[in-house]
């Protein structure tokens, strides 16, 4: 059998892949050790094959089993290029994320590439005419990532087996690391009070033993890291911890033999406080990808599907029809799948039979629910309302129209978080910074004429003090303490990444309905013209009984007890009223333009008398709706429903002025509504847009935007989706539509409109709390690193500053428990 | 200077025991959810009973 001349795998001559490589005909076992051997043949490494020979072992068993061909599945292909996700493993920071971004967008062929932060998620485009994705996940592989297809299930099983993992690495260092410090408060005292050198040397070897495995098992992904940031010359924050424990462990152990000081204390507390940190984050990370679980679970798992037997479709007859359980992964398009009421249509397809209306709020932000019949198109994620339903698939997984709108959503969380960013940025100039400074300490000492191990070891303490325990927890507890205590406040913040753009925010953008106001509209009175008054409300709320829309749950809840009339031949018109029949006679309800181009047959100022017409008109000025009705093209009635302005509403635009923000007011309803609003929450009429649908309203901020402002949205309806992924900070307020949650970067859990305020007070405070924790973390470090350089550095100086710098990062933190 | 070595060995049975203790705990999905369990303790019905209904 030949051999793969990449891996070295024996590989069977049937499956092999042949490459033409600078020359040489060359056999490889897959696609991803062709794309490697290429790159590096292409890149001039081929000094990388004559190295290996001498000491080369197969990679682990996980790595041979890589296959390119398992991405076939997962990738999408468009009009010559082809997308794919998927998720990388071995990603630590942010620098690691930066790294492979670049990377993917230097190789040829690659359109587009971004790695989601909090989910390790990829995204990569290609020109399928330059590249494969054997190449590209080569490259990625070369870097030291290990790519694997996305599937929702593997990605979350992935996480969850990485929290695991990171919970007993931190366990088991906090263990150990508590152990260790018994001994080395012994040792402490032993250094004030005196302590017989035996002793002395027993304690520092019973130090040795429980510092070990923190370091070389719960310090493994950090020797890993850091290795890797090394091959690629880039010094991140795991090269700064290795630097900074294993310099200070094998120095005590070197010491021990001296009869020295021994610093494994700070050795072990370094990765336990690091893992700390990673661990708070990976918690904070969970939370954001649940948010993204939430909007997959919109997806059901499984869907009944219906086989017939002969005949896979044209004869639907109703006998000897099969129903089958089946999992949604396994449909394929062309399949029927039933639907029965109140379920979510799993995938988009076309109905075949049945009638029913479907609730597609989540997609098109209209609150009434669609009709379909056969010939109609059905989406994924929406609810079936009334019928059974059969459609035929056409399409799947993430193809579908909700899988498109989750990567909006996802491709709006992907934007990282500029202060984390921050983090690894100072990182990456102190590390050379603190290198050089070793190495002259070392030189500057031989000069001097001292003994080169003295040198040396003076050296190694300059590592030893320079690594900032503190680092790893600066931002993740800032976010954790300002976030829990937003929380138990009201107001849920998704990520860290937020805190920063909302801190900076000029703009307060409002939705009116719901947000300003109460968002249920009363009904305050009613009005039969040529019939009684309750009549007209029975009549009209007959039809909008079948609606969904609030002003018509306003009418239907004022009926209390009534008898309805039976409706045949329900339809709504969006934006405009619904009709219907009763008995065969025409009913429509709706607005004045809807029923005075449908509903009368004559002018509709004519039919209404003088007394009604103005106080329509005063109402609509108070900020109330009137709808009508009409009864055999006969206007019959009128109906006035207002929503009222929140008490709070006005005090929250009177503080969000007093920050300075712009306070703007943005609804769909119509102009003489929102004026009457902004009068009461004392808004000028130039800060108030009227009539915007969902698109429009994310057009206006988009416009903001390009103007320069940091647009900070808050909306609760379906319709505000779009706005609130627009805007920089989304908020949902307490009772929002699903969608509007699933957007938001922040979630008010109450429908108090002051809360506002507060989140943007909060994200401020925060920011400064994160800068803040910065500097601490390095501070007592950096102030004793010229005691290093001197080599006057004692384990207890390192010790105070271990702990002085933890103690003000999460005393810092702790001040935002009382914002 | 034995009672000292002898009262270190304790430490480190205790301090092993514990570990060993939290090992099981994580393997056996003590803490696989933290949030669930106070939201369960509020169900009234297992999902089994309620496709009963």
């Amino acid at each position: 059998m030949p051999e793969c001349d990449h891996c070295l795998l024996e590989v069977s001559a049937s499956r092999a892949v042949y490459d033409e490589i600078n020359g040489d005909e060359k056999v490889f076992c897959c696609q991803g050790c062709r794309g490697i051997a290429r790159m590096i043949g292409e890149e001039g490494l081929e000094e990388f094959y004559r190295r290996r020979n001498s000491s080369w072992t197969p990679g682990p068993p996980e790595d041979r089993a890589f296959d390119a061909s398992s991405f076939s599945g997962a990738i999408r292909y468009g009009d010559g290029d082809a997308e794919v996700d998927m998720v990388l493993d071995g990603i630590r920071c942010a620098s690691c994320v930066w790294l492979t971004e670049k990377l993917l967008m230097k190789t040829d062929g690659v359109t587009a590439a971004r790695v989601n932060y909090a989910t390790h998620r990829t995204s990569v485009r290609w020109n399928t005419a330059v590249t494969d994705i054997g190449k590209i996940t080569g490259r990625i592989r070369s870097a030291g990532y290990t790519p694997k297809p996305f599937l929702a299930n593997v990605h979350e099983e992935e996480l969850k087996s990485q929290q695991h993992d990171l919970l007993i690495r931190l366990g088991t260092a906090a263990f150990f690391s508590m152990q260790l410090m018994m001994y080395s408060i012994a040792l402490y005292a032993g250094y004030f009070q005196g302590i017989s050198p035996g002793t002395r040397q027993a304690l520092q070897f019973i130090s040795l033993l429980v510092a070990s495995p923190v370091l070389f098992y719960s310090g493994t992904p950090f020797i890993r890291g850091a290795l890797r940031g090394l091959q690629n010359l880039a010094f991140n924050m795991d090269v700064l911890i290795v630097t900074g424990a294993g310099s200070a462990y094998l120095y005590s152990i070197y010491q021990i033999f001296l009869g020295g000081e021994v610093y494994f204390d700070t050795s072990s507390m370094i990765i336990t406080l690091i893992l700390l940190g990673r661990y708070l984050e990976t918690g904070a990370k969970g939370r954001a990808s649940e948010v993204i679980t939430g909007l997959l679970s919109l997806n059901p798992k499984e869907a009944v599907v219906v086989r017939v037997p002969g005949s896979g479709d044209g004869d639907h007859g109703t006998y000897d029809r099969e129903y089958v359980t089946a999992s949604v992964a396994s449909i394929e398009a062309g399949d029927l799948v039933q639907i029965k009421p109140g379920e979510r249509i799993p995938l988009d397809g076309i109905v075949i039979e049945g009638e029913s209306g479907v609730d597609e709020s989540m997609l098109t932000g209209e609150s009434r629910p669609a009709d379909k019949r056969p010939g109609a198109e059905v989406f994924c994620g929406t609810q079936n309302l009334f019928g059974n339903l059969v459609f035929r698939v056409t399409r799947t997984g993430a193809d579908t129209v909700l899988s498109r709108i989750i990567k909006t959503v996802e491709d709006a969380q992907a934007r990282r978080a500029p202060v984390q960013a921050l983090a690894d940025r100072v990182v990456g100039y102190f590390v050379p910074a603190v290198l050089l400074l070793s190495v002259g300490t070392f030189m500057a000492w031989i000069y001097y004429g001292r003994e080169s191990a003295d040198a040396l070891m003076t050296a190694v303490s300059v590592l030893v003090i320079a690594c900032p325990c503190a680092l790893g927890l600066a931002t993740p507890l800032a976010i954790l303490t300002g976030t829990t205590r937003g929380a138990s406040k009201g107001v849920l913040i998704k990520g860290g990444d937020i805190i920063e753009t909302a801190q900076k925010s000029d703009t307060v953008v409002l939705d009116k309905t719901g947000t300003v106001t109460e968002g249920k509209q009363k009904l305050l009175s009613h009005e039969g013209i040529g019939m009684l008054d309750d009549e007209a409300l029975r009549l009209a709320a007959s039809l909008e009984r079948l609606s969904e829309h609030s002003i018509s749950r306003a009418i239907v809840d004022a009926c209390g007890e009534m008898q309805f009339h039976k409706i045949d031949g329900f339809t709504a018109a969006p934006g405009g009223g619904v009709r219907g029949r009763v008995g065969g006679k025409d009913v429509l309800v709706g607005s004045r333009n809807f029923i005075g181009a449908e509903g009368i047959s004559g002018s509709f100022d004519a039919a209404l008398s003088q007394r009604i017409l103005s106080e329509a008109a005063s109402h609509e000025q108070a900020g109330a709706t009137v709808v009508y009705l009409s009864f055999e093209k006969k206007l019959s009635g009128v109906f006035v429903i207002s929503d009222k302005v929140r008490k709070e509403s006005g005090e929250a635009v009177r503080r969000l002025k007093e920050m300075n923000h712009d306070v703007i007011m943005i609804t769909g309803d119509s102009a003489s509504t929102a004026a009457a609003v902004a009068r009461i929450i004392m808004l000028d009429d130039d800060k108030v847009m009227a009539q915007r649908s969902p698109v429009q309203k994310a057009e206006e901020i988009e416009k903001m935007q390009q103007g320069g402002k940091t647009v900070f949205m808050v909306g609760d309806g379906m319709n505000d989706a779009p706005a609130l992924i627009q805007a920089d900070v989304g908020a949902a307020m307490g009772r929002a539509t699903d969608i509007a949650l699933e957007s938001a970067d922040i979630v008010l859990m109450t429908s108090d409109l002051r809360l506002v305020p507060y989140a943007l007070g909060l994200t401020k405070k925060m920011y400064a709390v994160i800068k803040q924790n910065l500097f601490w973390a390095f501070l007592y470090n950096i102030v004793a690193l010229p005691l290093a350089v001197t080599g006057t550095l004692h384990p207890i100086v390192a010790a105070i500053s271990m702990t002085l710098s933890s103690l003000s990062v999460v005393g810092n933190s702790m001040r935002l428990k009382r914002v | 200077m034995w009672t000292i070595f002898f009262l270190i060995f304790i430490a480190l049975i205790t301090g092993i025991v514990s570990w060993l203790l939290f090992l099981w705990a994580v393997k056996s999905g003590q803490f696989n959810d933290l949030e669930g369990p106070k939201y369960r303790m509020l169900d009234d019905d297992d999902i089994g009973n309620n496709k009963n209904k």
